[in-house]
């Protein structure tokens, strides 16, 4: 299928399984309302309560908001706002009524609540497992202002997501659902936006070009009756201009001599697409270095060329013989690969990963529960690709949903 | 407890795997409740129970023999020993792993890891036993088959393994790092199309911790940009719950876990 026939492909970055908790997680928080300007008191009074608890946990969320700038169902909660009557705080009265301190505004008077010097501000005082009620309460009225005005404070609560956005639409989502967010520009629970806007740009054009070719890898094995219609494409693009280094597809139903066997059970697992391209790339890195490729070669590998759409990129020099395993080398496929081959593909470090369906049954490289069109709000939500607080290698990588395949010629239970 | 899980529930497993391996402490071993078990594989057994991460330091002494005699035949495949294999591991650089797949209590395939000869970051001692078992054996003999390892299974291996409907795996210590069983991740168990499997960790464990650490204090000339390791030492000592200690659930009952001299 020649590059220039095959319509642009559309690639959607996968979310990582840290991005997907971070949409899903919420809490509850206090909120209290205070007049602004003890509002670092309070702060203080809260460090110094709770030492453990981190503030840098809640830097997304703004500490100290207006009533003005809360969501719309939180200004519909709270209303109307109460405000301080002028030189209470330092008049020190005895026993003062808390009507005559937090006085409700008149539902008219909006303009004299932002302007007022001491209107309230709603101060988020932390997540609800800090404290019991009770205890938050009694060390408020030990400190500023409670303590100098002897008002019980009123704990109110509010449900805020857990952890902090990943992008700034993210971000304005969140401040009209929940709270008002303070969006940093970065992506702590994945690749950086910009980073991933960057790649996304340098491969688009060609994916569609290379996942064409992993469906004619695929269609070409199943022609042999050897394996199941999936294929893969290991593509270099480190030098400007992309190289095609590997061509595999899928050979898991072909015998240790070569026939195509019965489709009974999983098959031949070890002859994998994804595991037959990694093979091919090391073999030619061994006759490249002047090695003998076949060095401990097994027939069950199933690594030899076999198809036309094999054959060629196998055959050309086109690879360093000192370069390491797969490193800055990108994968592409037919199908979400499973969790044996995405754990393959990190192994070799890879630099990215493009895949046409995915496979929510058997995939592991999706971290969320999307799904497809037979298995909606299915997956394995393994996200192997990046969780690098726990595995040794990360990637990027992307779906491609307009290139999906609908027509289930690969059974949603099949390891791809 | 976990033996109850029935059969119909195949495919899928979803949601009951959680609470079985959440308790690993109070689980006996299956192993335990089955008395044929290991000593008789006469049956099949094609819905063993993944009662799942047990750890080596709660099982009987004649079961625990049984499992040392094949984790030993395992050590010898990824340590200097009189075989010409493992001569080779030791001139080849090959980080020491090695495995042995059982069937009707006798070795039935070995392998050991040849990732660094291969150029090839997958050739783990468990694919290179396999695709020799497999070039003589069909598939449907791994049922009835179970592996000692001296590390964890990785993830790409935890998967491969249950693929393939592994009885049963046994391993040495913990991988940390990418571990498929319960050390990092639980592929062993999770949600998937294929059965689960039970695995038990901890068996000649500082032993297998010394191997890795004995190969990883000598320069690696293959790595891209070699680390100074010259300064290195050899660390001796091993607490309980060292460094290949599970980091995600199950955790091995702490009580248990006095070492062996």
């Amino acid at each position: 299928m020649a590059a220039d026939t095959v319509a642009t492909a559309q690639l959607v970055p996968l979310r990582t399984k840290d991005e997907v908790r971070a949409s899903l997680e919420t809490h509850t928080v206090y909120i209290v309302e205070i007049p602004a300007r003890f509002a670092n008191a309070v702060k203080d009074a809260i460090q110094d309560a709770a030492p453990d608890f981190k503030a840098a946990e809640i830097s997304h969320l703004r500490r100290v908001v207006q009533f003005k700038y809360l969501p719309a169902h939180l200004q519909k909660q709270f209303y109307p706002p109460a405000r301080l009557q002028r030189g209470i705080c330092s008049d020190g009265h005895d026993e003062p009524s808390p009507a005559s301190l937090f006085t409700p505004l008149p539902p008219s008077d909006d303009e004299s609540c932002t302007k007022a010097e001491d209107t309230v501000r709603f101060f988020l005082l932390c997540p609800t497992r800090c404290f019991k009620p009770a205890e938050l309460v009694a060390i408020l009225r030990k400190n500023p202002p409670f303590s100098v005005i002897n008002i019980y404070p009123k704990l109110l609560y509010v449900t805020v997501p857990a952890l902090a956005p990943t992008s700034a639409e993210q971000a304005n989502q969140w401040s009209e659902q929940y709270w008002p967010i303070a969006y940093k520009n970065t992506n702590p629970y994945g690749p950086h936006p910009s980073l991933v806007a960057r790649n996304t740009v340098e491969i688009e054009p060609e994916s569609s070009t290379w996942l064409a070719l992993a469906s004619t890898a695929a269609a070409e094995i199943t022609q042999l009756g050897v394996g199941e219609k999936v294929g893969c494409v290991v593509v270099d693009r480190t030098r400007g201009t992309s190289e095609v280094i590997a061509v595999a597809g899928d050979c898991r139903w072909r015998s240790p001599l070569g026939d195509a066997e019965a489709h009974t059970g999983p098959g031949n697992v070890m002859a994998h697409c994804v595991q037959r391209a990694i093979a091919m790339v090391a073999k030619k890195r061994l006759r490249m270095a002047g090695s003998n490729p076949a060095l401990l070669d097994r027939s069950l590998f199933c690594d030899v060329p076999l198809t036309e759409a094999e054959k060629a990129p196998y055959d050309k020099d086109n690879i360093s013989a000192s370069g390491y395993l797969c490193v800055d080398l990108d994968i592409y496929l037919t199908h979400e690969p499973c969790v044996m081959c995405s754990m393959a593909i990190l192994h070799s470090r890879f630099k990215r990963c493009i895949f046409s369906t995915r496979m929510p049954l058997t995939g592991g490289m999706t971290a969320d529960t999307a799904g497809n069109a037979t298995n909606p709000g299915k997956g394995l939500q393994h996200g192997i690709f990046w969780r690098p607080t726990e595995l040794n290698w990360k990637f990027l990588a992307w779906e491609c949903p307009s290139n999906a395949k609908s027509d289930a010629s690969i059974a949603d239970t099949v390891h791809v | 407890m976990a033996s109850q899980l029935p059969q119909e529930r195949l495919p899928e497993y979803e949601g009951n795997m959680g609470t079985i391996l959440s308790s690993p402490a109070g689980a006996v071993p299956d192993l335990v409740t089955q008395p044929h078990h290991p000593f008789e594989h006469t049956e099949p057994q094609p819905c063993q129970a993944p009662a799942a991460d047990h750890d080596a330091d709660d099982m009987d002494p004649d079961e625990r023999a049984y499992h040392e005699h094949f984790m030993r035949e395992a050590i010898k495949m990824a340590s200097s020993s009189p075989r010409p294999q493992a001569e080779l591991a030791l001139k080849s650089d090959e980080t020491p792993v090695g495995c042995v797949f059982v069937r009707n209590g006798e070795v039935f395939g070995r392998g050991m890891n040849e990732t660094n000869r291969t150029l090839n970051g997958t050739r783990h001692a468990e694919f290179v036993a396999l695709a020799g078992i497999l070039s003589k054996h069909p598939i449907s003999d791994l049922k009835e088959t179970d592996l000692y390892v001296t590390v964890e299974p990785c993830v790409m291996c935890a998967s491969m393994l249950r693929q393939y409907a592994i009885r049963a795996v046994y391993f040495g210590c913990w991988n940390e790092r990418f571990g498929g069983t319960g050390g990092v991740l639980n592929i062993h168990s999770d949600p998937s199309v294929d059965r689960p499997y039970p695995v038990t960790g901890g068996i000649f464990r500082e032993e297998a911790i010394m191997l890795l650490r004995k190969f990883y204090v000598q320069e690696n000339e293959k790595a891209p940009e070699p680390k100074q390791k010259k300064t290195r030492e050899l660390k001796t000592e091993i607490l309980p719950m060292d460094i290949h200690a599970p980091k995600s659930t199950p955790t091995p009952p702490v009580g248990a876990s006095t070492l062996r001299a």
